[in-house]
Order: C-alpha cells, then sequence, then structure tokens
C-alpha cells in the first residue's frame, strides 16, 4: 500500500525546479507584458491630448457661465470673477470697461444667471496652448421689477493657455443669417 | 499434517516482511520523510531544496503580482472618460461626424411646401430610434404653416462641434441658421431666389445624437434644449 506513494513524492521532489522555473518564467513574461502595456496607457499622446481637450472644455464652460451672471447686489465680486476667468485682450477689455459698466447694471439692478446646457471643443492646439469651444447657454436675466427672462445664447469662445490654466480670451454670439457653414 | 504447503506460505510471508523495508530503504535517503537511516543526510538536504525553490516560488508569486497589477492600472487608465471619448483625438471620425450631422440637419430641418417628398425622404434616410417622432413632433407645426403660406424653409448649418464619440455613438453641437421665406405659390423657382434675401433668419441650436450604422451615421436622437 505504502509504496507507490512512497515512489512518488521521492519523484516528485527529486525535479521540482523544472516546473517551477517554467511557472517563474511564465509568470516573468506576463508581467514584461503587463508593465510595457502599462507603460504605454500612461505615456498615451491621444489620452495627454483628450486630457487636455477635457480640461479646455470644462474651463471654456465655467468662463462663459461666470461672464453671464452677475448680480446687481454683488458687483465686485461678480465682476472679479469675470477677469479671473479671462486672459489677454478680453480681460483687458473687461477690466478698462468695468466702471462704466459697473454704474450701468447697478442702475438696471438687474440679476442675471446662466446655466450651461451644452458645450463642445472645435478646435485644439495642445503645443500653443489655444482652443475653441461652443457653448450653448441659457441666460436668465432677473429685472428690478421681478420680471424674468430667458435668453438662449450660442456662444463661441477662444480660450489660451496661461500658467498652466485654461482662460478665456475671446468670446462672442455666433452671426446670425449669412454665414456659411464651417 | 499441513505441514509442508503452511510452512512454505509462512516462510514467504516473512520474507515479504523482510524484504519490504530492504527495497524501500533505498529511494528512502532522497525522500525526507520518516527514513530511518536517513537523519544525516536529511539535515544536508532539507535546507538546501527549500531556498532555490521557495525563492522561485516567491519571484514567481512576486512576478505573477505586479503582472495583475499592472494590468489592472492600464485597464483602469483605458476606462477613463477622458480616453473613452474620441472627440478631437480621432480626428478623421470628428470631421466625418461633423460633415455628415451638418447636411443631415440641413435637410432635416428645411422644408419645401412644393417638394414634400425630399423632406420625408430625408426623415427616412437620415433617423433611426427614437429620432423619427421627436422629429415628427418638432415639425409638425412648421411643416403645417409652411403648407398653408406655401413657404419655403431653409436651415442651414453654421457650426457644429463634437461633443462626444463613444464608439459607433456621437453627440453633436449644432448652431443653424433658419430662414423662411414664404412665396406666392405657383411656380417657386425663381421667385423663391428672389424672396430669400427678404428671409427672416431664426437662430437656432440643438444637440444631436448620432449612431454609426452601415458605414453611415444616423441621427438617433434630437435635443432642443427645451425649445420647439
Amino acid at each position: 500500500m505504502d509504496r507507490p506513494v512512497r515512489r512518488l513524492t521521492a519523484s516528485r521532489f527529486r525535479t521540482p525546479y523544472a516546473p517551477a522555473l517554467a511557472l517563474a518564467l511564465v509568470a516573468g513574461g506576463l508581467a514584461a507584458w503587463a508593465g510595457q502595456d502599462w507603460y504605454s496607457a500612461a505615456h498615451d499622446d491621444r489620452a495627454a491630448y483628450a486630457v487636455q481637450r477635457d480640461e479646455a472644455l470644462a474651463a471654456g464652460e465655467q468662463a462663459v457661465q461666470n461672464l453671464n451672471t452677475l448680480d446687481h447686489r454683488d458687483l465686485d465680486q461678480g465682476l472679479d470673477l469675470w477677469e479671473a476667468s479671462t486672459t489677454g485682450e478680453l480681460h483687458e477689455q473687461l477690466g478698462s470697461g468695468r466702471a462704466d459698466f459697473a454704474e450701468r447694471v447697478r442702475e438696471a439692478k438687474t440679476v442675471s444667471t446662466a446655466r450651461v446646457l451644452s458645450g463642445a471643443v472645435t478646435e485644439l492646439d495642445e503645443r500653443a496652448g489655444r482652443a475653441r469651444v461652443l457653448v450653448a447657454l441659457r441666460v436668465t436675466v432677473r429685472a428690478s421689477d421681478g420680471t424674468r427672462t430667458d435668453k438662449d445664447s450660442r456662444m463661441l469662445g477662444e480660450l489660451t493657455r496661461t500658467d498652466g490654466r485654461w482662460k478665456l480670451s475671446a468670446l462672442g454670439q455666433a452671426p446670425v443669417g449669412g454665414a456659411p457653414a464651417g | 499434517m499441513s505441514t509442508t504447503r503452511h510452512h512454505i506460505n509462512r516462510q514467504r510471508r516473512r520474507q515479504a516482511r523482510v524484504a519490504r523495508p530492504a527495497a524501500t530503504a533505498t529511494p528512502a535517503p532522497r525522500c525526507p520523510g520518516p527514513a530511518t537511516d536517513g537523519e544525516t543526510r536529511t539535515v544536508r538536504s532539507r535546507p538546501r531544496r527549500p531556498v532555490g525553490l521557495v525563492a522561485l516560488c516567491a519571484l514567481t508569486l512576486l512576478l505573477g503580482a505586479f503582472a495583475g497589477w499592472a494590468r489592472a492600472e492600464a485597464e483602469s487608465l483605458r476606462a477613463e472618460p477622458a480616453r473613452s471619448n474620441t472627440a478631437l483625438t480621432d480626428l478623421a471620425r470628428t470631421s466625418e461626424i461633423k460633415g455628415q450631422v451638418a447636411e443631415a440637419v440641413d435637410r432635416l430641418f428645411s422644408y419645401d411646401h412644393a417638394d414634400p417628398g425630399a423632406f420625408d425622404k430625408a426623415a427616412k434616410d437620415l433617423l433611426t430610434g427614437r429620432a423619427v417622432t421627436q422629429h415628427r413632433d418638432l415639425l409638425a407645426d412648421v411643416r403645417e404653416r409652411a403648407d398653408a403660406q406655401k413657404a419655403v424653409i431653409t436651415t442651414t448649418v453654421t457650426e457644429t462641434g463634437v461633443e462626444r464619440i463613444d464608439g459607433d455613438r456621437a453627440r453633436v453641437l449644432v448652431y443653424a441658421d433658419q430662414s423662411s421665406v414664404a412665396t406666392a405659390g405657383g411656380k417657386a423657382g425663381e421667385q423663391r431666389n428672389a424672396a430669400r434675401d427678404e428671409g427672416v433668419y431664426a437662430a437656432a441650436m440643438l444637440a444631436v445624437d448620432v449612431v454609426h450604422r452601415d458605414g453611415r451615421w444616423l441621427v438617433s436622437g434630437l435635443d432642443t434644449f427645451g425649445r420647439p
């Protein structure tokens, strides 16, 4: 009874290195493949581009929303946010026209709030740090007499990356009528 | 009596009993088990075998664990929402979608009272799923009014932006201008061209869901952001 069992264990102990080594080699191969796969996933140019695209869009939507939001009771904070969301020419324009604009809003006593309906990046130059976005916006203006008006805006924005952050450098509405598709 | 046979059998049994330990004694030194004479040898062979084997096993486990971890890491990187969206990263596909969506919206939202067949054909060719009823509901009034006024409605897409592409599905933001021209009826051709300049333009924006089917992008959803 105990003779074949002994034989078996004895022969197993005699050559355990071969299968163990084979297993180790297989594991090594798997590890090399998985490591390489991980490396390529982590250093994917397309992925980096996609991340930039999403960052630009998020920043663009937020900035467009900021620039269409203003409460006459809290002008300074609102306009500070406008300036913080912009850069370049647009930033300068807002800065120079700030006093006049604030005066007008103070007189009109309006409260504007904006909601982004949808947004998309149409162009992205990762190296130059420039992007163009479309932002569909719904602006609600509450006048001093309490009337509310909703207005949809088709915004076209241009973003510039400054110090690693995307900021609006131009903003306008898509022209209506006669503009060719492009 | 039963002497000879009984005796022989007994002797055989005795011999077998003696032979058995002798037989097992040969492989015993290599086997670390309960060998009686292998005490000195097992002391020497015991530490040798496990060190190499244990190291190999540990290495195998380590490599296996790393492989599994790296694989999971790569998977989670690829599953990031930014990566699954190939809008702009896949430029060819992005411009293909932009072109086809612009053309589809132009056709789907234009209506000529003199040629309703073209409108119906556009709906049949370009729409799928819930977009069929959405389109019908959106344009039912427009169509009725156009028929009554013998009007021509022309939609021109001015801007498109691909929000996301996820395999064979995509969502596109579209800006379009819509002009409506009421003609005197009859032969529309020249009059339509003459009247177009007086047309009233309306700004429209909508998000279009498209699905890739049989090599073409079909409109599967229309979102006018709660506005007709």
